[in-house]
This record gives C-alpha cells, structure tokens and sequence, in this order.
C-alpha cells in the first residue's frame, strides 16, 4: 500500500510542482494518472520511489515512512520506468542492461539470468539479447528500458508515458503484461496522456492540474465529468463523444458514457424498443 | 552542478550587462590573468575585492554565492590536498592563496558569461572576423551547457531508481558509477546534436554565404573606457609582478 500525506514539493524554490497532494493506492491496484503538462504527474511518482522527497508532508509504504529509507532500498519494492529509456541505457548489450539492474539490487547470478529471460520473452525481445540497445528503434529501446525495471519484479511498477512511440500492436502487449503482473497481485500506476488507452484498462484514475488532485475515483465518472476534462486539459474519450452525439438524438443514452460495451448496450436498448 | 550556474546568462538589467561583450571579453581576461600572476594570497583579496563590486554591478551576487557554495566542496579538497602534498615552505598559506585563485579566476570568467548572452556571443565573435558558423557553434555550446546539466540530473534519477547508489562505496565504486551517468549522458547529446543538425538544415542553414544581421554592436565611449581601463590595469601590475617586484608586506603570508 502507498499513502501519501499532503505533500508539498517546489523546485529550487521557484516552480511549484505539488500543492498538497494525499492519495491512498492499495496493493494489486490499476491506477492511471492524468493531468496537463506540468500538473506535477512525473513530479508524484518520483515522491513514490524516493528520488523526490517532500518538503511537506509524509509517503508511506505498507506503513513504513520512506524518509527512513534509501533510494537504492525503496527500488526493491518500487519500479520506475522513464519517459525517456536513453537516460537509462548505457551498457553495449541489451542481455546486459537487464542483468545490471538485477545485479545491483542484490541478486545472484543464477537468479538474474533466469529473471532476465522470462522478462526479455514477456516483452518480446529476447531475440535482441546481443544487439546493442544504441542500434535500437525507439520503441525497441523504450521496452528494453521496461524489461530492465520489470526484470526484478517490484510489488510496485510505476511507468512514466509508457505509450510513447509505440504502435497499437505494442501498447496491446504492454497492456496485457501490465494486466498479467497486476493479476499476480502487483500495483501498477501509470501517468500517461493517452486516454483510451486509460479508459480500456484502467479502473482508478486520477485526475491532477497545477500541483493538485481534481478527481480520483472510477476511470468512468473521472473522465465523462467536463468540468475535470476541462481542468485538466483532457478531451472526452472517443466512447463519450459518441455517447453525446446519439444522445442528442436519443434522450435515453447517457453523455457519460466511457466504455465501448456500454456504449453498445445503450444502442441495443433503443433498438430493441424499436422493434418492439 | 549548481556550481556551473555562475556561468549561466541571466536577463538583468545592468550596468555591466548593458557593456559590449567584446569590452567584456577583454576585461574578463584582463583579470583572470591578473589573478594568475600571483600565488600570495593579499595580492588575491586585492584582486578579489577589485572584481567582487563588479559582480555586485552585474546584479548577481545570489547566484554567485549559490556557485560558490557549489563549489565549496571542490576548494576545500584542493585546500586539504595541496596543503598534506605540497613541497612550499608554508604549504597551507600557499594552498589559501591558491583556492582564492580559483575563485578569483571564475569570478572573472563569470563576469563575462553571467552577462553576454549567446546571441551577443556570437555577433561579438562574427565582428571580431570568426567564421559564422564557428560563431554559431560557440553560441550554441553555451546555450547547451543548462540542458545538458537538466539531462545529467534525469539520468541520475533514472540509474537511482535502478538501485545503483551514487554516494555510497569507496573511491573506486564511486568512479565506478560514473560510467551509468556518463555513457547515457554522451548518447543524448550525439543524438540531440544529430537532431539539431537536422533541423537546422531543413530550415536552411548555410544557404547564404554573406548574411545580414538585424542587430550590429558598436563599441561606446564607456566600452573603450573599460578595454583601457583593463588594459591599464594588466600592464601595471605586469610591470609591478615581472619588473619591479612586489612590496614585501603583499608577500606576508601564513606561518604554517
């Protein structure tokens, strides 16, 4: 579990990135972070891991203060995955970039190899283990970036825009094994600006602009109320649109509908007492 | 880093900002070298207190306190060093004056960097007859130089959250660990640089040989005063350092 309490947090002084900002995420929840550029999304998850400590206000994990404890330990337990994957990459292969995050937290050799492969399998670049991550596409380096944070299987994964530059193929994968590691009982957040993506896999969602929480609660109700859209800079999901444009047609079908299947059953609905 | 900040423009409005960057560029080296002629330390605190009210002219004595704070760590090592391993008679006086010297040296460098920005960089040197495009390059490495810090400081992060401990372990892992900030820190910058080079060709870069510049500097009256001023004051102390020597009581030093 994470708990944040009120937290502030200004750089060097001038910019104000958090405002007061308290949330709860229990474990093995999905929770998608939404918000403007510059609402403080990046600036939230760095509080998680340690790397930003507030200037006021406390972060908890599983009841432990995380001002006791060092970066290095935290990432045990918590994985952040950058925006960009060439602020991490450095080693001159891809097998290599893995082991080295294993490596550092502390496992043995045996264990790193066997991590490192089921990781590079899962996100379907194992037959890039000797290529040089340099040679790399950008979305190929952005998944070697993943696998080297997702290799030592934290409770906790935190991805900064995972959905960058990759095509709908990939995002489908990367969402599947976003899914798969949540169903195994792990906390997955993600700060993205891409809300379909939001909207089909993520049941939480929190809202942020200018260093505060807007909303937070069902991705549904978050992303259907306009005057959060609003705020946060975020247009509807494309479901809403749709919903609003046959609602204007049709009383009976709800602006604020987000999901497909929903969207669906509101047209069923009317066509049946069509028929009928 | 934040020790590089003393080489950073910042907008101000100033007497020294409004000088000529050449006249600047002159004065600038004028003190340096006067800085490095002497290795007692009055003679420093006299230089010291010459180019100190400068950068209180210049409106930025907070951000060259900030630099200097930065770098404090780097002046007590050269203190600490110099002193356990030099072979002067008084090797702690001599290591003072020596860590005065540095910062006497980038006080006088700051003078010049805190206040030309690189647009006027760059026309100071395409008037002093430097090629554009070496011009430009020169300009463009100091407006990198705040970005490439930015970077370095996300890589940190990033390899931080890989669990490598970056002030943690003895001298050789702390090198060690120089390797993860570097290497990613090198490949953005060639892949920017590539970048750059790219755009800068799309938008027609060196399509003309002779470019017109919407802005010329021209040397004033008070910009003459300064290069002479400069001038003089490096040639007086050349002549007091090499021909005449200095007086004994700038020669005083610490007894130990």
């Amino acid at each position: 579990m994470i708990m944040l309490e009120n937290i502030h947090f200004t750089y060097e002084g001038i910019y104000t990135a958090l405002r007061g900002v308290s949330l709860q995420i229990d474990s093995s929840e999905l929770v998608a972070i939404m918000g403007s550029n510059g609402a403080g999304k990046t600036t939230l998850i760095k509080h998680i891991n340690g790397l930003l400590r507030p200037q006021k206000g406390r972060v908890f994990l599983d009841d432990r203060n995380t001002s006791h404890m060092s970066v290095a330990e935290i990432a045990r337990e918590v994985g952040l995955v950058f925006q960009n994957p060439d602020h991490q990459l450095f080693l001159d292969t891809v097998e290599k970039e893995v082991l080295f995050g294993l490596k550092k937290l502390g496992f043995s050799e045996d264990e790193a190899n066997e991590k490192a492969q089921a990781t590079l399998e899962k996100l379907g670049i194992i037959d890039l283990v000797e290529r040089s991550p340099f040679s790399l596409s950008g979305g190929e380096r952005k998944r070697v970036a993943l696998a080297s944070v997702l290799a030592s299987q934290p409770r906790i994964l935190a991805l900064d825009e995972p959905t960058i530059g990759q095509d709908a193929l990939q995002k489908r994968y990367l969402a599947e094994l976003l899914m798969e590691m949540n169903s195994e009982g792990k906390t997955v957040i993600v700060v993205t600006h891409d809300i379909e993506f939001v909207i089909e896999h993520f049941p939480r969602t929190i809202a942020m602009a200018d260093g505060r929480i807007i909303a937070d609660g069902p991705t549904g109700s978050v992303l259907s109320n306009q005057e959060v859209l609003n705020i946060c800079s975020l247009t509807s999901p494309q479901m809403t649109q749709a919903a609003q444009a046959l609602g204007k047609l049709y009383s009976d079908i709800s602006p604020r509908l987000t999901q497909l299947d929903e969207l669906e059953y509101a047209i069923m609905q009317i066509l049946g007492s069509g028929i009928q | 880093m934040s020790f590089l900040e003393i080489f950073q423009y910042t907008r101000q409005d100033s007497v020294i900002h409004n000088l000529d960057p050449r006249a600047k560029l002159v004065l600038s080296i004028a003190l340096a070298t006067v800085s490095l002629l002497f290795s007692a330390i009055i003679p420093h605190i006299i230089v010291f207190l010459f180019i100190f009210p400068l950068i209180v002219a210049s409106k930025s004595v907070r951000r060259w306190t900030k630099s200097m704070r930065g770098l404090s760590v780097l002046l007590i090592f050269i203190l600490v060093f110099n002193t356990l391993l030099s072979s002067a008679e008084y090797p702690f006086s001599y290591s003072l004056a020596l860590t005065f010297r540095l910062v006497n040296l980038m006080t006088s460098f700051s003078l010049f960097f805190l206040t030309v920005h690189p647009d006027q960089l760059s026309q100071a040197l395409i008037q002093m007859r430097v090629r554009f495009e070496f011009a430009f390059a020169v300009s463009m490495a100091m407006r990198y130089v705040p970005t490439l810090g930015n970077e370095a400081y996300a890589i940190m992060d990033a390899q931080r959250a890989r669990g490598v401990e970056l002030d943690k372990g003895n001298l050789l892992t702390r090198i060690r660990n120089i390797v993860p900030i570097i290497v990613p820190l090198i490949i953005v910058s060639i892949r920017r640089a590539l970048s750059v080079a790219e755009s800068m060709e799309s938008r027609a870069f060196g399509a003309c040989e002779n470019r017109t510049y919407l802005e010329k500097l021209a040397f004033r009256r008070r910009d003459w005063a300064v290069v002479i001023l400069s001038l003089f004051i490096l040639t007086l102390v050349l002549y007091v350092n090499l021909i005449v020597g200095l007086p004994d009581w700038m020669l005083i030093g610490l007894p130990f």
